[in-house]
């Protein structure tokens, strides 16, 4: 009896085991198709261009896989293996010393027409230890927009701080400038560039340079105190500690300026204001701007591309989509971010807010560099450091050059250790 | 009759549900196995057997209604606590991911670098007459041609060559191209294949027609087990801790590492270490106070308001309905609103108070907005509970007391609350180890902030084990996934403790007695 029935069973599970192993395939059964993970607004617009034309890579199909949100991308690449991952991920430049060092990304080499597409800054941006992980794909920045219902051009920090508290209450204003996309790190480093302060100084050849005293306290904590602080050592309103609400402050007219980011332009844009006023953060003088950082995001290579007999093909889609200009053209008409390609950023099809952004970055940009900002052992990261200056001199009432002082000494300590890694 | 055809219709359904897990058993257990994963496998293999020894013989009746639970159980509770057990083990961090023969393998292939120059060549991939793969290479600035295999490299005469617009050879004697699909096929060949340049240089091919010319920078030698850079001939040697260090210079390593076992260091870390001991007490301390605090309010609150309105109330319904919304919507959103509802310059709590307190900037305050808005999301529950109990007490009791002449609070504190607590004390218990854990009010309220990053600190001041662990684990720079399992293993410890406190209390387990 259990023999029959065993045999029944074994015959059924053997026929569905077969039917099941050939309906299922996966997934990367098909060994011809390459797979690109990208985030909740990139990925759609990707699956939008490759629908439109697929044939980038002849004798491969193109998959882009997109994610729920930005963070969920980053989650799913830190943790996928060669059974899940992709062939290409499109992500931030500071995923490249992690990714490296991981042994999730693969090293690229660009032709020399693929490379002239890009500047030196923005390929440097996508390396690690001197070698290049992915291609460039969109500028990554923020830029400061102000209400010309309310103001007009700003020339200088003091003009802007000046306003703010002549009208603060007859214009019923919450703030004067507010960090409404980027977060009080990423988006806020152009205000502390403005102050006289930065995470790294550049060399006029463009590398770091490793003597310069990136945030000069005393310089840094009398500009602070100059224009951020009252009569009791705590903000003035000017510039609020935390970037939440902005947005929504901005967009009521209740804040004169706000460090917007160029991946939500649109929603300002909607609500009428001109992006032709956008602007790089003004500093202390007529002329002289805080620079933000003006990074890249990228499509990278990563090692699994080989392990799914998929590297040619993927290295292919890099060099012919996401490097070629045609590719970026294509591409930020559906994105609408400024293009890293320089081609692609002369096209006439690009939108004001993208030329905006893109002079606003050309202007005043620094280049972001994860190996140095992401913090050494025992150090911290630039993420943590700077929006805690902010609460230790806005809030807290602490005095700005022992804080900026301390952060300094943070900073020398990451710069240290970061460059040896460039 | 008819009991017959019943029969046989189960019982098919039976064999039909039986096989069809089965299959899909099998095909996870041939998928896993092609990928390596042999834990995987060996489960599911061990799982197959378990449902055919068991279904289809009388080996154990009761064991028919357990084993899909208790498969779902090693699969999903057992295994990640085992598997956070053994990477706690690890030397698992960013920079130390994945296997040593992985780690191996890609410094091998990275262990090639361009030339200087960077030289790349146009190319047409191809095979020769004995079909070997082939590459038909232009460097049309100094128009130079030739065609390389694995073994040997020609130099072609550009006479000879059919040359397009570009400047690229594309048809060469005794060369034939590749179609895109037959390129495609070859991927694999393709990537490893090193074509022949010079002594030094060879070249690899970097997408459809792209290659580029390289060296070899770093050798392997499986004898020893080291690396050599045949430029600077410096040696790496495993250094017992996941990675390939310069005997000369310990801080020269060579990535990717790899996980290696260093057994207890990371419990060892929590007590010795002492950034991570300094961080690590203040956390735990505030854990057991917010868990604490969060139970005795949520409980004293949602008591409060069954009390109330277990008396008769005029819209009594209306108010319990709308008592339980808090509970009713999703935490995620309750907690965002929340979030924006204490911002400083632009949030209605400051607004509607003309306040300006920095909530989420002053540790007391972020902590006290943290109390606040788990009591919101916690109170209807025990609103809730506590009804229930309450009903249940019969109203006798009371009854007597008042007769006798005891107050309103004597009758509460003699006779409802110790009634009530015997029912609610395992529940309280629970609730203490569910917000043990309670990982989502802070990463979303406060993000385990205010830290005072500047002053040294490396956890926030509204941190909780969980948050803190979360931190270490997928922090942006370093992430050190050895230590986060460490401290999850003793998180569990905690809790499991707790738990089984709150169970023997219940006395739950007295019924399998």
């Amino acid at each position: 009896m259990i023999q029959r029935k065993f045999g029944k069973v074994a015959a059924l599970t053997v026929a569905a085991g077969l039917i099941s192993g050939f309906v299922s395939a996966p997934v990367h059964a098909a060994s011809n198709t390459i797979i690109v993970w990208a985030d909740e607004t990139r990925g759609p617009h990707l699956q939008q261009v490759i629908a439109a034309k697929g044939d980038w890579v002849p004798g491969y199909t193109i998959k882009i896989v997109p994610f729920s949100s930005f963070d969920a991308l980053n989650a799913a690449f830190g943790n996928a293996t060669a059974l899940t991952g992709p062939d290409i991920v499109v992500g931030a430049n500071d995923w490249v010393s992690t990714g490296a060092k991981n042994g999730k990304l693969a090293p690229v080499t660009l032709s020399s027409s693929v490379r002239a597409n890009f500047t030196a800054n923005n390929l440097f941006d996508l390396s690690y230890k001197g070698v290049l992980y992915g291609v460039p794909l969109d500028v990554n920045n923020v830029s400061m927009l102000y209400n010309s219902k309310l103001t007009g051009k700003p020339g200088t920090l003091t003009q802007m701080v000046k306003f703010y508290l002549a009208n603060k209450s007859a214009d019923k204003l919450t703030a004067g400038l507010c960090v409404a996309g980027g977060g009080m790190s990423w988006g806020a480093e152009s205000v502390l560039n403005a102050l006289g302060g930065a995470p790294y100084v550049m060399t006029a050849s463009g590398t770091v340079d490793p003597t310069a005293d990136p945030v000069p306290a005393a310089t840094v904590a009398a500009n602070i105190k100059r224009l951020f602080l009252g009569a009791n050592g705590k903000s003035n309103g000017f510039f609020p500690a935390t970037d939440t609400g902005c947005k929504t402050a901005f967009l009521a007219g209740t804040v004169p300026y706000a460090i917007i980011g160029n991946w939500e332009w649109q929603d300002y844009a909607k609500a009428g204001f001109d992006m032709n006023n956008l602007m790089p953060v003004p500093g202390l003088n007529h002329g002289k701007f805080g620079s933000a950082y003006a990074s890249v995001s990228g499509a990278m290579l990563t090692t699994f591309a080989a392990q799914h007999g998929v590297d040619q093909g993927a290295k292919s889609l890099l060099n012919n989509f996401f490097g070629s200009s045609a590719g970026a053209v294509a591409y930020q008409n559906v994105e609408l971010r400024p293009p890293a390609n320089k081609k692609a950023q002369k096209n006439a099809s690009v939108t004001a807010a993208q030329k905006g952004f893109g002079k606003a970055g050309a202007v005043a940009g620094l280049p972001q560099i994860g190996a140095i900002l992401n913090g050494a052992a025992g150090s911290k990261s630039f993420w943590d450091l700077l929006p805690a200056f902010w609460t230790d001199v806005l809030v807290n009432g602490k005095d700005p050059q022992t804080s900026a002082a301390a952060m300094d000494a943070f900073f020398k300590t990451n710069i240290a250790a970061g460059i040896p890694q460039l | 009759m008819e009991k017959f055809f019943q029969r046989k219709v189960t019982v098919t359904l039976k064999y039909i549900i039986v096989a069809l897990v089965s299959a899909i058993l099998l095909m996870l257990i041939e998928s896993s196995f092609a990928k390596r994963e042999y834990a995987i496998s060996a489960f599911l293999t061990v799982g197959l057997i378990a449902i055919a020894i068991t279904y289809l013989t009388n080996f154990s009746i009761p064991m028919k209604f357990f084993l899909p639970g208790m498969l779902f159980l090693f699969a999903f509770v057992v295994g990640p606590i085992l598997y956070t057990v053994a990477m706690s083990g690890f030397h698992f961090q960013t920079g130390n991911y994945i296997s040593k023969p992985e780690s191996i393998t890609q410094i091998i292939s990275g262990g090639i670098r361009p030339d200087a120059a960077q030289t790349t060549f146009d190319v047409v991939i191809g095979e020769d007459p004995g079909k070997k793969l082939e590459i038909l290479a232009s460097d049309p600035t100094n128009k130079k041609y030739f065609l390389s295999t694995a073994t040997s490299k020609t130099d072609l005469d550009p006479a000879g060559l059919a040359i397009d617009g570009n400047g690229d050879a594309t048809v060469a004697p005794g060369f034939t191209a590749l179609t895109p699909s037959e390129q495609a096929a070859q991927d694999k060949a393709l990537g490893s294949t090193r074509f022949a340049y010079s002594t030094d240089f060879f070249i690899t091919i970097e997408g459809g027609n792209v290659a580029s010319l390289k060296e070899q920078s770093l050798k392997y030698d499986s004898s020893t087990d080291t690396f050599t850079n045949v430029l600077t001939h410096a040696v790496y040697r495993d250094n017992g801790r996941g990675n390939f260090t310069n005997i000369k210079d310990k801080n020269d390593q060579l990535q990717p590492g790899w996980r290696a076992p260093i057994w207890f260091e990371n419990y060892t870390k929590l007590l010795t270490d002492p950034q991570i001991r300094s961080a690590l007490i203040p956390v735990f301390i505030w854990t057991i106070v917010f868990a604490s605090l969060t139970v005795l309010t949520q409980f004293a609150l949602g008591l409060l308001i069954a009390m109330t309105l277990n008396r008769k109330l005029h819209g009594r319904r209306i108010y319990r309905s709308i008592l339980i919304l808090p509970y009713a919507m999703p935490s995620i959103m309750s907690i965002l609103i929340w979030g924006g509802m204490f911002d400083t310059e632009f949030g209605a709590i400051n607004h509607l108070f003309g306040s300006h307190v920095h909530w989420f900037q002053s540790a007391l305050y972020a902590r006290l907005a943290v109390i606040i808005v788990n009591l919101w999301l916690g109170f209807p529950y025990f609103y809730l509970i506590c009804s229930g109990a309450l009903q249940a007490i019969p109203a006798e009791l009371s009854e007597a007391a008042a007769i006798d002449g005891a107050s309103s609070r004597q009758i509460f504190r003699k006779i409802t609350l110790p009634l009530l607590l015997q029912v609610v004390s395992p529940l309280l218990v629970a609730s203490f180890a569910f917000n043990f854990n309670n990982f989502n009010i802070i990463y979303l309220l406060t993000g385990g902030g205010p830290q005072n990053t500047l002053g040294g600190a490396v956890a926030g001041s509204t941190d909780i084990l969980i948050s803190y662990t979360y931190k270490i684990a997928f922090s942006a720079g370093n992430q050190n996934l050895g230590l986060a399992s460490a401290i999850s293993v003793v998180i569990f410890v905690i809790i499991a403790s707790i738990s089984l406190y709150g169970i023997r209390r219940s006395k739950v387990l007295d019924s399998f007695k």
